[in-house]
């Protein structure tokens, strides 16, 4: 017989430390790519057997996708890139996946092809997934599945100290509450109080990751906008920079275009950049993070 | 309150999904409940239901049915968690985002509230990236939850936005619902209500009560608690509630007979229960608009 004792769960249960990547998919891997350069990442390494390729910039690492079966559930990638995935830095990868789903997540069906490796994940807003990855200290994911791009540095150093800052999700209208459950119930997230918040743009509401190294924010469609289509899904992501106005100078420099008019002209506080492809954009958060693992 | 706060349910109606459909539409109504047997004894299959569903005009309030969900043991919820992701998966293709799940009747299942409601909050995460709501709904002859009182507390408990209840008139009629528990219940948390009556004074044991809800439901207005079902609606109405209500009317008449002439008695229904409930809760509507703004 096992005995539980009824102590509380710890406020992070899964250990999570992080972004360990971001995976955008798209049917223009090239075309996105050179907008990835200008903001400063740098491709690193091939997939071995997919159309993937792995960008980084400090302690980014970004994925592009262009595979024809991206994602387990889609098709093919749409031209617009997407962000897909997000993948999470925990203590134990197969223990997050397997709590996650005793507590109501629902397990995604895994893509490896032989030889490469299995990473667990769950279904995320809208076509997203979320992965867990615990193998990102010694060992690195990419070590198994990337061959690394001759002649370039497989450590590039970021751009104006730039780092992942949190990603911005849309989600429908009064479901505010159920996201924010479902982050707390499956991860530890907090909401940050009424009034704390980042950057310039509509604050919708912050949530903290339990290792207090990223943010979620969470964006219900704007009063009067009808009209617009609003589904629910990843957004974008935050970069964030310890001197915002440095990094909008250095990134102007390499081509970035910032809005620069109306309520989010470049502060601060933060900026966001024009929007490419027709759908991507990056936003700046002043930010003070520290991103690498945990010792 | 109009015949655009009421729906049929398909369980009502005999007939090919898309002559149900027709049928509705035509009487009058702007909303459908979906039952499960609705997409997989489609003679062309799943994808040509929510196809025809989607093309109809109709809204769907709601999807039926999960049974047996909460409490069960090791494989048998493993088995039902499965059961529970097909037909949540089936409600999201619907555009339904409403599933019911009804008090489980399972011998198996664990009366301890805790355990049912960590079960059901389980449901309620699985339906979140879905934007699904989960509507409980106590069954009068549920192993461990039978009455009003009950799911709500369950449903307070698991405390999760998308989990609310559903609220079936057949089944407080039946199990002699105080309507004054209804006092117990916060009209944010009521995801659907389905109204029905029956012929017969009292349902007193299990076996009845199940035999008269599976055959002999009739639409409010033609059965012996008019009333009651009044009461039931007019409360609700006061209390706040502004969501949908749908007619839940298991007839072993009424399933060989057109589904237009079933549908047309739905209509009727509504024109019962909205003047009556009109004609009570205007003087109390009066009231409020005469006070100083």
């Amino acid at each position: 017989m096992t005995t539980r004792e009824p102590n509380p769960e710890p406020n992070n249960p899964l250990g999570i430390d992080g972004i360990e990547f971001i995976e955008y998919a798209t049917s223009q891997p090239q075309a996105f790519g050179s907008v990835l350069r200008s903001m400063g990442f740098v491709p690193v390494a091939r997939h071995r057997s997919r159309e993937v390729m792995l960008y980084r910039q400090g302690t980014m690492n970004l994925i592009v996708n262009a595979h024809p079966d991206a994602l387990p559930r889609l098709s093919a990638p749409a031209a617009i890139p997407e962000i897909k995935a997000v993948a999470l830095r925990v203590r134990d990868a197969a223990f997050a996946w397997r709590h996650s789903q005793d507590l109501g997540a629902w397990e995604m069906p895994t893509r490896a092809s032989a030889m490469e490796l299995n990473i667990p994940g769950i279904h995320g807003v809208g076509e997203t997934l979320i992965y867990f990855v615990d193998r990102y200290k010694d060992f690195s994911i990419y070590d198994v599945d990337f061959v690394p791009l001759p002649g370039t540095d497989a450590r590039p150093l970021p751009l104006a100290g730039l780092h992942y800052f949190g990603v911005v999700q849309t989600i429908r209208s009064d479901r505010t509450t159920d996201w924010i459950e479902f982050y707390e119930q499956l991860f530890g997230f907090r909401v940050l109080p009424e009034g704390k918040f980042f950057g310039i743009l509509p604050k919708g509401t912050l949530l903290e990751s339990p290792c207090r190294k990223f943010y979620l924010q969470l964006l219900e469609p704007p009063p009067g906008s009808d009209d617009i289509v609003w589904e629910e899904g990843l957004l974008r992501i935050g970069l964030g920079a310890p001197d915002v106005r440095a990094a909008v100078r250095v990134l102007s420099e390499r081509g970035v275009v910032f809005i620069d008019h109306g309520a989010v002209q470049p502060t601060e506080k933060g900026a966001l950049t024009q929007v490419y492809l027709g759908g991507v954009t990056f936003e700046l958060v002043v930010s003070h993070l520290r991103p690498g693992p945990s010792a | 309150m109009n015949q655009d706060n009421f729906g049929v349910d398909t369980v009502s109606l005999a007939g090919p999904l898309e002559a149900k459909l027709q049928a509705v539409r035509e009487s009058g109504f702007t909303q459908i409940m979906l039952s499960a047997r609705d997409l997989v004894e489609h003679p062309g299959g799943e994808a040509a239901a929510i196809s025809a569903v989607r093309r109809c005009g109709l809204r769907v309030t709601g999807f039926q049915l999960l049974r047996d969900f909460e409490g069960l043991p090791g494989h048998l919820h493993a088995y039902k968690l499965d059961i529970a992701k097909s037909l949540l998966g089936m409600c999201r293709a619907l555009g339904s985002n409403v599933i019911l799940a009804c008090s489980s009747t399972s011998a198996h299942a664990s009366g301890d509230p805790e355990v049912l409601a960590r079960d059901l909050r389980k449901l309620a995460t699985l339906a979140v990236p879905l934007g699904i709501r989960v509507a409980y709904e106590a069954l009068s002859w549920g192993k461990h939850v039978n009455a009003i009182q009950q799911a709500v507390e369950i449903v307070t408990r698991a405390d999760r936005a998308n989990l609310g209840l559903a609220l079936d008139s057949f089944h407080m009629l039946a199990a002699k619902t105080d309507p004054d528990d209804l006092d117990l219940v916060d009209p944010e948390k009521v995801f659907i209500v389905q109204l029905s009556d029956f012929m017969w004074q009292e349902l007193p044991s299990r076996e009845e009560r199940i035999n008269t809800a599976r055959h002999f439901r009739v639409f409010p207005g033609e059965g012996v608690h008019g009333s009651e079902v009044l009461e039931l609606v007019r409360r609700l109405d006061e209390m706040g509630y502004r969501g949908d209500y749908g007619f839940e009317v298991f007839n072993d008449d009424y399933a060989q007979l057109p589904a237009a002439f079933v549908a047309a008695r739905a209509r009727a229904s509504v024109k019962w229960l909205t003047d009556q409930v009109s004609r009570r809760s205007l003087p109390v509507r009066r009231d409020r608009v005469r006070q100083p703004g």
